[in-house]
């Protein structure tokens, strides 16, 4: 198996596994295992961005109000 | 939220709850904010890097939510379903911003002349180590958006592939190869960075 052979398998095994062929060939490649190395770490590094947060309560304020002006929602009721 | 933990607590699930938002209960919509707004703000977050219009988009996705909630039947999860709205209200902004970028249809299409072919045979530095979030931020907002979405809802966000196809009407396989071009894109751009600095240093 060549290296481009390889790499254009890639997009389809890098996360779940490849046939015994090319995760041999991975094994033994340091050129193909550098480039997989790569791209997992920075797969990983990805989860470092931006941390999930909540919006500013204005966001709901904004939607309230166009819910309204649609009549999209009925008033809500008191006996929940 | 409160009105969120007040429906749920008295033992009213998601499920009820979405079908009393069907019916335009008030409480209701509000709960289901409560639930997704995290998510789909971090999303919009992640795709425009930028408050203001990271709350108009969500306020938008919600509002379409809310339009359309008649119309959800239960063949996919009500996640899903919102997130695909809030995909196509990104897409959108992002098109009319006039940001330069395939379509989402042709960025879809295998590309012949994209691909690492100077990379196949040569060993490269890793780089492994060497990023930091400043430049990966930065990189990711050079994306062009149709990588950029991918790379987000895989990577950043942790959607499967499964779950990336349906939200994008897409195949799995289009996006195993969109996330592959995304990554292979920021490691490109991430390698140029490097070697600026290390240029800079000279």
């Amino acid at each position: 198996m060549t290296c481009a052979e390889l790499q254009k398998a890639l997009p389809y095994i890098i996360d779940g596994g490849g046939s015994p062929e090319e995760e041999e060939h991975l094994r033994t490649c340091p050129v193909c295992s550098d480039l997989v190395a790569d791209l997992r770490y920075i797969a990983d590094v990805a989860k470092l961005l931006v941390p999930m947060e909540d919006p500013h309560p204005r966001v709901w304020q904004g939607i309230e109000k166009s819910l309204d002006r649609e009549k999209l929602a009925k008033p809500a009721r008191r006996n929940m | 939220m409160n009105t969120a933990k007040k429906i749920l607590a008295n033992g009213i699930s998601e499920h009820e709850a979405i079908e009393r938002a069907q019916r335009g209960d008030a409480e209701c919509f509000e709960a289901l904010y409560g639930l997704h707004k995290r998510r789909v703000y971090s999303l919009c977050l992640r795709m425009t890097g930028n408050t203001a219009e990271a709350e108009d988009l969500t306020q938008e996705a919600f509002l379409q939510l809310y339009r359309k909630i008649a119309t959800f039947r239960g063949e996919s999860a009500f996640s899903t379903w919102l997130h695909r709205l809030a995909v196509n209200v990104v897409l959108m902004h992002l098109r009319k911003k006039g940001l330069p970028e395939v379509s989402l249809e042709e960025s879809m299409e295998p590309q012949q002349e994209d691909g690492p072919k100077k990379d196949v045979g040569t060993r490269d530095n890793v780089l492994a180590g060497s990023i930091d979030r400043v430049n990966l931020e930065r990189a990711v907002e050079s994306l062009p958006p149709g990588y950029r979405i991918i790379f987000v809802l895989h990577d950043v966000e942790g959607y499967e592939h499964n779950e990336i196809a349906e939200m994008m009407g897409c195949s799995i396989g289009n996006s195993k190869s969109q996330l592959h071009k995304a990554r292979m894109k920021l490691r490109d751009l991430l390698k140029q960075s490097k070697a600026e600095k290390a240029a800079n240093r000279r």
